[in-house]
């Protein structure tokens, strides 16, 4: 395709379809818990753990993003419940601190494991992805689709209101925890298909724009992971026909889609209406 | 006689961060079947009563129990049997969600992890939205039916879960005087149909704490009266049956 190699196309293919599906799926947890800000938080995090990953050699950056976004939804979670200040203030001081971890590890890092690393882990190296990480993408999105299931009445009674789901008898701080873990797990494992910078767009956009068309949310659920893999889809054709980096288009063409469906969106004409 | 629906004894309660009390050594026995008013002015500690009853906020000191059982944040099951309407819930008109799956989530709990929600659970949730009367709103999206509608379906829920004790705060505000009257008397027949032992909350008199057997004055966090309601006078055969 291209004139690239199967070998290669065919890694970068599949891996941008599950990320596209599983930050997608995630993302219709993240956007109707209000979660955004402290998904980005996490996204900036996954970054800093990554680039310590580079730094020290012994350490592993694919599981070093893991747990900094695992630690910074297991810290961030509890703190915004706890601390009287605003949930968006906690968030606002972290990912700034992340990044400037971040770019401090990648000043530490030997010149050897920067250049290309360090740029894949800002802008993503979809190219880089082999059929290992294929498999990781493919293990979390069938476990992501089994607990979706699974758990799926006592997720949507949280995504309705959280008070209200506590009160009939849900375990509600299980089930907020579990989409905070598997949203940091997530960021960290999509991290090389757009990069640290632009992952969570990839997760909010797709779920924002199903948002819009629909009114029921288990049709939000089927389509926003549909939303999400034909973003990763058109930005993979896209970089390929015009020479640009996959991990870009592909967020320019989730936003392509996104503004597309405001304007068809019957919400928005419905309050249009209203306001008229 | 059974064990009584809600019992606390010298209950206080503080929420986070705050340095009085919401809640201050309160004692109360609510009976199966019984309609409890509770009345009192804004901050009075009201919704924080509900809510301790709940156990969705922790006391500091003294005993909560519901139908004899102690109540704890982490009485995830007791909760099942108890069904809360807080104040002031009306979704958005974006709310992705349409009324029959609202009033079908009164069903949840009770189903369980990893289950789904069978045929019973679907009819007795068709019934309740029936009994109400949103059946042709059942498709509707919830945030895009009218106050007193939402309402109804947030009633259809309480009735699809078929509790034992219902927390009800402020059921009718907020909502125009025909729905309130109408609120009020669905309250009055899930409350009778349902043997349910009730406490709604409301700083306004209406059908409800008319029909109550009792009325709690609560000011500053302290139960100031507890005295028979209009409804304590209602013979008995024409209250609720209790078993």
């Amino acid at each position: 395709m291209f004139g690239i190699p199967t070998h290669i196309v065919l890694p970068t293919l599949l891996g941008s379809l599950l990320g596209g599906l599983i930050c997608s799926l995630m993302g219709v947890c993240v956007v109707r818990m209000n979660l955004s800000s402290l998904g980005f938080a996490m996204s900036h995090a996954a970054f800093a753990g990554a680039a310590l990953g580079l730094a020290v050699s012994v350490l592993d950056p694919l599981w070093m993003a893991i747990l900094f976004a695992v630690a910074t939804a297991a810290m961030l979670g509890p703190l915004s419940e706890v601390s009287r200040l605003e949930p968006n203030t906690i968030v606002g001081a972290t990912f700034p601190v992340m990044m400037a971890l971040g770019l401090i590890f990648i000043n530490l890092a030997p010149s050897a494991s920067v250049g290309s690393g360090a740029l894949s882990l800002l802008w993503g190296s979809v190219l880089g992805i082999t059929m290992a990480d294929v498999l990781k993408l493919g293990v979390l999105a069938f476990v992501m689709v089994v607990l979706f299931i699974g758990f799926g009445k006592e997720l949507l009674a949280i995504l309705l209101d959280r008070k209200l789901a506590a009160a009939s008898g849900i375990h509600v701080r299980v089930y907020y925890y579990l989409v905070l873990f598997l949203t940091a797990v997530t960021v960290a494992l999509a991290l090389r298909i757009t990069g640290g910078l632009l992952i969570y767009a990839l997760m909010i956009l797709p779920a924002s724009a199903a948002y819009q068309l629909l009114y029921d949310i288990k049709k939000v659920f089927f389509l926003a992971p549909l939303l999400g893999v034909l973003s990763a889809l058109g930005g993979f054709l896209l970089s390929l026909a015009a020479d640009l980096p996959i991990g870009a288009s592909i967020v320019l063409t989730a936003a392509a889609i996104f503004f597309a469906c405001v304007g068809l969106s019957p919400k928005r004409r419905r309050r249009q209406q209203r306001a008229d | 006689m059974g064990s009584l629906a809600v019992e606390l004894n010298s209950v206080t309660a503080i929420y986070e961060g705050e340095r009085t009390p919401a809640l201050h050594g309160i004692s109360l026995a609510v009976e199966p079947c019984e309609l409890v008013g509770i009345v009192g002015p804004n901050g009075a500690g009201k919704t924080t009563l509900l809510e301790v009853i709940n156990g969705l906020l922790p006391i500091i000191s003294g005993k909560v129990s519901v139908l004899g059982q102690p109540v704890l944040p982490s009485s995830h099951r007791l909760r099942r049997q108890i069904a809360y309407l807080p104040q002031d819930l009306f979704f958005e008109p974006s709310t992705p969600f349409l009324a029959k799956d609202v009033v079908l989530m009164g069903r949840y709990a009770k189903v369980g992890p990893f289950r789904f929600p069978d045929r019973s659970d679907r009819s007795l949730a068709w019934e309740a939205m029936k009994e109400v009367g949103i059946l042709d709103l059942a498709a509707r999206p919830i945030g895009r039916l009218s106050g007193g509608q939402q309402r109804k379906a947030l009633l259809a829920r309480v009735l699809a879960k078929r509790p034992q004790v219902l927390l009800l705060d402020e059921p009718t505000t907020s909502l125009d005087p025909a729905s309130k009257e109408e609120i009020s008397h669905l309250v009055l027949q899930i409350h009778h149909e349902l043997s349910l032992a009730t406490l709604t909350v409301s700083h306004e008199s209406g059908p409800l704490l008319d029909r109550a057997d009792r009325v709690l004055t609560i000011e500053e966090g302290c139960l100031v009266s507890d005295a028979p309601g209009n409804g304590a006078a209602t013979p008995i055969t024409a209250r609720a049956q209790c078993p």
